[in-house]
């Protein structure tokens, strides 16, 4: 960029899918580690208290389970939509994409209702370390999803414009890649917080 | 002194070497013609800048303001320390303070982006003969976060500075009213920074090599960078979730890290030494791929145990995960635990000591050129091995126990992270200055500065080992009369040692403006980097060179019509194609 004006350097060009793909297993190794360390210390403070939930403490509530089931639904539309990117099927694509986007804030509401059920018996993250894990875990994956509904909205967005085909479909690759990711973490989280 | 000349022939360097030069008579030298510095004008071409050389500039100013700080906060706690009763200079309280952002500049500031960020930038992309990163923009973004949460460390010291000390322990760091969120949430922004260049330069590394380097052709100092970038990638998330709890400790008042609410205090030390552990090795990892490159160089051989001391930068990178638990011997852990860890800290030993044999063999019949980067290969190999086998005391559990919270951590701490990563960061920073600026530097007085440096650095840590093994607790602001004339030389030392820096600092910016334009090639060093201009074009290379042996030095040999080193047959550039 020899003026500062972007576009004027292949510097500011999008990196090859190889390259872009590494780069993203990395990012999803870093974010490995946090997860991991983040469970590791829910189960250290979980392994301290005689009780848990702790008496008098509401059980997590049961909506969790649907949490669970749209976000396992929202990792096989995504899988359809690399699918259809690959054998440049442009209304499957197009569909799967934003199937995807779709169940991911559904997956949110989801996980807003639950937090809702707990405050609502008396249940907060300032309550006690019960509350807290709680929030703290959910609340870190669903920043997460977050974080990965805005490139799944920009990729759908692009999606529908028609800017994909079987040769040049990266930004479906990438969305993937990390939303299985995000899928997997909160199947083990799941598990770990329900029958740990 | 130059490597004697051999032949009487001036040859003419390859067409790789002298692309794009300019006006300037100096062979291979661009000044006053189109280079990176030239290419582009005004702030806005610095500030949105995707040139890796430019971020590697930018990096290099922003960590040396940040060792400014860090440097007048070290001698302005030296100075308090010259009598040890209370102080009209400074109270308790702000001698906490003061030694606390001492340690968090100088680490999350300064020792930690230092050789990666500032120098890794600058260089790998040109050692790989490659044009960029693989990410340009994900770099300037990191640069940036590094501003973001350099900027939030700042604010945090002007609204009460932390008093914590840089590992900010529990419970002291969730009860003291300083301003613990602002600072803890600015280095929670470097992180990413961190994350982000560790990223980025191991994708570079794994898909960026040029035809003919193979994983065991790279430079040294790519294998350093690589295990550091892993060590970036995958410990530092867990230093951001450590932090996190900890202001979420502080914001809400739960007791994640209170005993008395269900908590466990020594999982805030397990956590945070999860990451500080492997960081220190994010420190020397790239400082020993440094002194790999210059003690070839500077010995005009080639290295000795190229693939030991390559395998032995993964080696560390893999232990570095596996010792954490030695920082809390006296922390309440389990005796296994502790044994346990002790016996894994030893292992590191052996790695490092590798390295050292292996530069010290590089060495042993070389020619050896006492150039200032030579000088402080030699000043790190000398505190550095002080550094490590001091280490060892501490890594024992029976002396660890009469050792912790002494002097004599802190005197190995520095003797590792000053003699080992600030000499070699000073080291490499001499070694690429003219590539950077095409600029040399006054050689004289960079040596001066680099014995100055040695003498004050010793003067100032030496004495506290003795301190430390007598007893001497650290972080105190009173300390017993017995241990004033150890505080006073120390305090004598620590002053040597900025006169060593004010001369550096001088000597450097002094080039920039009356240097000799550098040679493309003034070091005679055979990675790739030399086959290029100084300073080199916005692209970097004119044609994608091919890799040859980069420790092949001996085929560069120097001429003295320009002052730097060319090809030893005319035309015909080892492996230049």
């Amino acid at each position: 960029m020899s003026a500062g004006t972007p576009g004027t350097d292949d510097r500011a060009a999008p990196a090859p899918l190889g390259v872009g793909l590494l780069g993203m297993k990395l990012l999803i190794l870093a974010l490995s580690m946090l997860f991991v360390s983040s469970i590791i210390g829910y189960l250290v403070i979980r392994s301290r208290a005689a009780a848990w939930p702790p008496p008098g403490m509401p059980a997590l509530p049961s909506t969790l389970w649907i949490s669970t089931l749209i976000i396992a639904i929202s990792s096989f539309t995504m899988q359809a939509a690399v699918r259809a990117a690959r054998t440049n099927r442009q209304g499957a694509l197009r569909a799967g994409m934003l199937l995807t986007t779709l169940l991911g804030a559904a997956f949110l509401v989801s996980q807003a209702f639950n937090w809702f059920a707990l405050v609502a018996a008396n249940l907060t993250a300032r309550t006690n370390l019960y509350g807290f894990t709680f929030y703290m875990l959910t609340g870190l994956h669903a920043a997460h999803v977050v974080g990965g509904l805005i490139p799944l909205a920009v990729v759908t967005a692009r999606a529908w414009a028609g800017r994909y085909s079987a040769a040049a479909h990266a930004g479906v690759a990438y969305c993937a890649v990390y939303w299985h990711f995000l899928a997997a973490v909160w199947v083990v989280m799941f598990g770990i917080l329900i029958f740990a | 002194m130059p490597r004697p000349v051999s032949e009487g022939r001036v040859a003419t360097m390859s067409s790789d070497a002298v692309n794009g030069a300019g006006a300037n008579p100096v062979m291979g030298n661009t000044l006053g013609g189109d280079n990176y510095l030239t290419h582009g004008r005004g702030l806005k071409s610095w500030l949105f800048t995707l040139d890796h050389k430019r971020i590697g500039v930018m990096y290099l100013v922003s960590i040396l303001s940040s060792f400014l700080l860090g440097g007048v906060f070290a001698l302005l706690v030296r100075t308090k320390l010259l009598t040890p009763g209370n102080s009209a200079m400074m109270s308790a309280d702000q001698y906490n303070q003061m030694f606390t952002l001492h340690g968090a500049v100088m680490i999350f500031l300064f020792v930690i982006p230092g050789i990666p960020a500032a120098l890794g930038n600058f260089v790998l992309p040109l050692m790989l003969g490659a044009k960029d990163v693989a990410f340009p923009r994900l770099n300037l973004a990191s640069y940036y976060m590094w501003v973001t949460g350099a900027v939030m460390a700042l604010v945090s010291m002007t609204t009460g500075a932390v008093d914590t000390g840089w590992t900010f322990y529990t419970p002291y760091s969730t009860t003291t009213n300083t301003s613990v969120i602002m600072m803890v949430a600015g280095v929670f922004v470097l992180g990413f920074s961190s994350i982000f260049t560790g990223l980025n330069f191991v994708v570079t590394i794994h898909k960026l090599r040029p035809a003919g380097m193979s994983w065991f052709k790279m430079p040294l100092f790519l294998w350093g960078l690589y295990g550091t970038a892993i060590i970036q990638i995958m410990a530092t998330p867990v230093l951001g979730i450590t932090l996190l709890l900890l202001i979420a400790e502080r914001a809400l008042g739960v007791g994640i890290f209170d005993p008395a609410l269900g908590g466990d205090p020594v999982l805030f030390q397990h956590f945070f030494w999860f990451y500080s552990h492997p960081a220190v090795y994010i420190m020397i990892l790239p400082a020993m791929g440094v002194i790999s490159e210059l003690v070839s160089v500077f010995s005009r051989k080639h290295i000795f145990g190229y693939t030991f001391i390559a395998l032995s930068s993964i080696a560390i990178a893999v232990i570095s995960f596996l010792v954490w638990g030695h920082h809390m011997f006296v922390a309440g852990q389990s005796n296994l635990a502790s044994m346990i860890f002790s016996a894994l800290t030893f292992m590191v030993a052996i790695p490092s000591a590798v390295k050292v044999f292996n530069w010290i063999a590089t060495m042993y019949k070389g020619s050896i050129w006492l150039a200032t980067p030579m000088v402080y290969v030699l000043s790190f190999l000398f505190l550095f091995g002080i550094g490590g086998l001091t280490g060892l005391f501490l890594g024992a559990l029976a002396t660890d126990v009469h050792l912790h919270d002494t002097y004599f951590v802190v005197a190995h701490f520095h003797y590792v992270m000053f003699g080992g990563t600030v000499i070699a960061f000073l080291g490499g920073l001499h070694y690429w200055w003219p590539k950077m600026f095409g600029r040399m530097y006054s050689d004289r007085w960079g040596r001066i500065a680099a014995l100055l440096i040695f003498v004050g650095f010793n003067t100032t840590f030496f004495t506290q080992f003795v301190m430390g093994s007598h007893g001497a607790p650290r972080r105190s602001y009173h300390y017993l009369p017995e241990f004033q004339r150890y505080h006073q030389l120390s305090t004598l030392g620590s002053y040597i040692l900025g006169i060593g820096f004010v001369i550096v600092a001088a000597n450097l910016i002094h080039s920039l403006f009356r240097g000799r334009p550098a040679p493309a090639n003034p070091w005679g060093g055979a990675t790739l980097e030399w086959r290029t201009t100084s300073p080199p074009p916005h692209d970097n290379f004119a044609t994608t060179p091919v890799a040859g042996d980069p420790y092949d030095v001996e085929a560069w040999r120097y001429d003295r019509t320009i002052g730097g080193f060319v090809p030893r047959a005319a035309g015909d550039a080892p492996a230049a194609g």
